[in-house]
C-alpha cells in the first residue's frame, strides 16, 4: 500500500467523533445541536469542541437564532467542508482499492 | 502483508460507519409495515362499512372519507410515536421532518380540492353534476397521494417511490377509462377507495413485513 495515501488523510475530520458529525451532516442540509447531540450521544462540552474544531477548520458554518423564544444552533457543512469529506472518502476507498490490488 | 490487510479492514469498517450515520441522518427508518398493514386494514373495512352502509349521498361520502383519513393518520402517528419511544429516539426526527413536508403539498391540495367538491355538493345535493364530481374525487385522491409517497420516498426506503407510481398510474389508469356502466356510481367510488387505500396498502405493508424482517435479521 502506497503510505502518501494514508498520511493525505485529513486530520481535522480523522478523528471518530468529528468524522460522525460530518456524516450526519454530509447527509442533511442542517441539523440543530440537540439534534446532533441526541443522535451520536454526545455530551455537550464534547460537541461544543468538535464543533469549535470544524468550523475553525472552515468545515462547519454554525448559525443561532431563536425558535419559540429558546435559542437555537444549527450546524451545517460549508463548500470547503463537504470537499474535505469527500476527499476523504475517496482516500478511504483507494485505501481498500490499494490493498486489494496488492 | 497482514498490515496492508489490517489498513484495508480498518477503511472498510470507516466507510461502514459513515455509511450507516448518513442513512440515519437523511433516511426515515421507521418499520413501515405496521403502519402500512393497519391502513390496509382501516381501508378496507371502511370501503366495505361504506358499501354495505349505502353511504350514498356526495356530502356524506366525503365526510366518511375524510373521517377514515383521520383514524388512519392517528393511528399511523401513533404507531410512529411508540417506535420512536420504543428505540429512545426523537419523534419528530429531522427524517420524519423531511418526509412530513414532501408529503404535506400533494396532500393538502388534495384537501383543498375536497372542500370545493364538499361546498359545490351541498349547495345542489342530489344533482347529477355534484355526483360525478364525487366520482372523480377519489381518483384525484388516489393520484394526489401516489405523489405525496412519491415525493417523501426521496427520504425513505426506495420501494416507497414504487408505490406512489403505483398510486399515479392507477389513479391515471382509471381516469382513462371512466366509470363503467354496469357500475353503481357511489358504490364504485367505494370500490376505488377499498381497492386502493385498502388493498394496495396491505399488499405493501405484508410485503414490507418479510423484507423488513430480513433486512433487521441480517
Amino acid at each position: 500500500m502506497n503510505p502518501d495515501t494514508f498520511l493525505q488523510l485529513d486530520r481535522v475530520i480523522h478523528e471518530k467523533g468529528r468524522l460522525a458529525i460530518l456524516s450526519m451532516l454530509a447527509a442533511s442540509p442542517e441539523l440543530s445541536f440537540t439534534e446532533l447531540r441526541d443522535a451520536l450521544t454526545m455530551t455537550d462540552g464534547n460537541l461544543t469542541t468538535h464543533i469549535r474544531t470544524l468550523q475553525q477548520a472552515g468545515y462547519l458554518s454554525v448559525t443561532k437564532s431563536f425558535q419559540n423564544n429558546r435559542p437555537l444552533t444549527t450546524c451545517s457543512l460549508t463548500c470547503a467542508g463537504r470537499k474535505a469529506f469527500a476527499n476523504y472518502i475517496n482516500l478511504l476507498e483507494q485505501i481498500i482499492r490499494q490493498t486489494k490490488g496488492e | 502483508m497482514q498490515s496492508a490487510l489490517m489498513e484495508s479492514n480498518w477503511a472498510a469498517e470507516h466507510l461502514q460507519v459513515i455509511r450507516t450515520l448518513m442513512e440515519r441522518s437523511a433516511l426515515y427508518r421507521r418499520a413501515l409495515a405496521p403502519i402500512m398493514i393497519f391502513n390496509g386494514v382501516v381501508g378496507l373495512a371502511a370501503a366495505a362499512l361504506g358499501w354495505t352502509l349505502k353511504v350514498g349521498s356526495p356530502r356524506v361520502f366525503i365526510f366518511f372519507w375524510a373521517g377514515v383519513g383521520v383514524v388512519a393518520l392517528a393511528g399511523s402517528f401513533l404507531l410512529v410515536r411508540r417506535q420512536a419511544l420504543k428505540e429512545s429516539e426523537p419523534f419528530w426526527s429531522p427524517p420524519t421532518r423531511r418526509v412530513t413536508q414532501a408529503l404535506l403539498p400533494p396532500l393538502v391540495a388534495g384537501l383543498m380540492i375536497s372542500v370545493v367538491v364538499l361546498v359545490r355538493a351541498g349547495l345542489v345535493a342530489g344533482q347529477h353534476d355534484n355526483l360525478a364530481a364525487v366520482l372523480w374525487l377519489p381518483l384525484i385522491w388516489v393520484v394526489l397521494y401516489g405523489c405525496a409517497f412519491h415525493a417523501a420516498g426521496f427520504f425513505m426506503p426506495r420501494g416507497m417511490r414504487m408505490f406512489g407510481w403505483a398510486f399515479i398510474i392507477g389513479g391515471c389508469g382509471l381516469f382513462a377509462a371512466g366509470v363503467p356502466a354496469w357500475a353503481r356510481p357511489l358504490d364504485y367510488a367505494h370500490g376505488v377507495m377499498g381497492c386502493f387505500f385498502g388493498g394496495l396498502h396491505l399488499a405493501y405493508g405484508v410485503y414490507l413485513y418479510f423484507t423488513e424482517h430480513r433486512r433487521n435479521a441480517t
